[in-house]
């Protein structure tokens, strides 16, 4: 990450100084705002899911979801603890109902609990791609989309987006299993 | 369809807790507390990435990069303007939902290349900012093989869906 970030950013910012000067420091402080913003409308989203995912804890909701995603996420992720497969459990159930944004704050918890070293592990790893490679099977956004710009079948795009998302899925567990083998 | 699953989900655990005399109220802002520390945490991350995104847009050195590339991909079947996409998606949501939108209006949201852009926003991810925001919290420094794996496997989607639009 280092490396392209730097990259990219020392690229841009000499395009710019050459171009246009002016608008350099007005462009970092923009971008800036629009984090404190897009930060802001996370600490909502995250308030609302991190609360509906304590209450289901505590009614012992998760432990049930995690015993019948017990095997998948053994298989998936390997040995982790219990609390980390609840986790796990709860960001898998949140991407499969088409809520990507509270599939997040389970994900860092469980990927807090997993990593406590330097090097990324195949737990991390594998709950990293499986997320970054899109679980999310129905593309409410997009078919929403489409439909606002008058489609004639919005969700013409279904199978294929499903199917794309699938091979995605199934390719990048398996490159994650030959790049992180399991202990 | 969809849209009644998550409302209905969310009542029928508040009605389970409740059931199951689970003090549903502290449950609730129990867990909202602890957006605020997660939601901060990932800020910085955050302005790197919009900071990152802005500055290949402003400098037009994202038309120059795709100017560059585009005749490979042409000949694996990849339109320019999906490259387009297909190039800003691992940084930023809202930067290719702005793509998205400008082939709806160019080319048509029924056209091959508008079918196109819509099997890779739905079936894609942002790699780069989930790759920020999941490892917020850790001191994992050395990611090995995930980020190029997500790429990867993005890019291969990217192909796929221009292959499977052929036949929508």
């Amino acid at each position: 990450m280092n490396a392209i970030w730097t990259t990219i950013i020392i690229v841009c910012f000499v395009a710019i100084t050459v171009t246009n000067p002016n608008t350099l420091l007005s462009l970092c402080v923009e971008s800036g705002t629009q984090a404190v913003n897009y930060t802001l409308q996370l600490v909502a989203i995250y308030a609302l899911w991190q609360g509906v995912f304590c209450v289901a804890e505590r009614c012992n909701l998760v432990e049930k979801l995690a015993k019948i995603l017990k095997k998948l996420n053994t298989f998936l992720y390997g040995n982790i603890s219990t609390a980390a497969q609840n986790y796990i459990s709860l960001n898998m159930a949140s991407n499969i109902v088409g809520v990507g944004n509270a599939a997040t704050p389970s994900a860092i918890e469980a990927i807090k609990l997993m990593e406590n070293d330097t090097t990324l592990s195949r737990g991390g790893a594998m709950l990293f791609v499986i997320n970054a490679c899109g679980l999310q099977l129905v593309p409410t956004t997009v078919i929403g989309m489409r439909a606002s710009f008058s489609s004639q079948n919005p969700s013409a795009i279904l199978l294929p987006t499903i199917v794309c998302t699938v091979a995605t899925l199934v390719l990048g567990v398996f490159l994650v299993n030959v790049a992180y083998p399991k202990k | 369809m969809m849209s009644y699953l998550v409302p209905i989900l969310i009542i029928l655990l508040f009605v389970y807790a409740s059931v199951k005399r689970v003090n549903v109220y502290d449950g609730f802002v129990g867990g909202a507390k602890q957006s605020v520390p997660t939601a901060v945490a990932v800020f910085p991350y955050l302005f790197a990435t919009f900071l990152m995104v802005n500055a290949l847009k402003a400098s037009g050195v994202d038309r120059f990069i795709v100017d560059i590339i585009s005749p490979p991909f042409a000949l694996i079947g990849i339109p320019k303007e999906v490259l387009k996409l297909l190039l800003i998606r691992p940084f930023s949501g809202s930067g290719s939902l702005a793509i998205l939108t400008d082939v709806y209006q160019t080319y048509g949201v029924d056209s091959y290349i508008g079918n196109c852009a819509s099997v890779i926003m739905g079936s894609s991810e942002t790699v780069f900012y989930v790759s920020a925001v999941y490892f917020s919290q850790t001191k994992v420094k050395r990611l090995g093989w995930a980020v190029p794996i997500a790429l990867f496997c993005n890019l291969v989607g990217g192909v796929l869906a221009c292959i499977l639009c052929r036949f929508v």
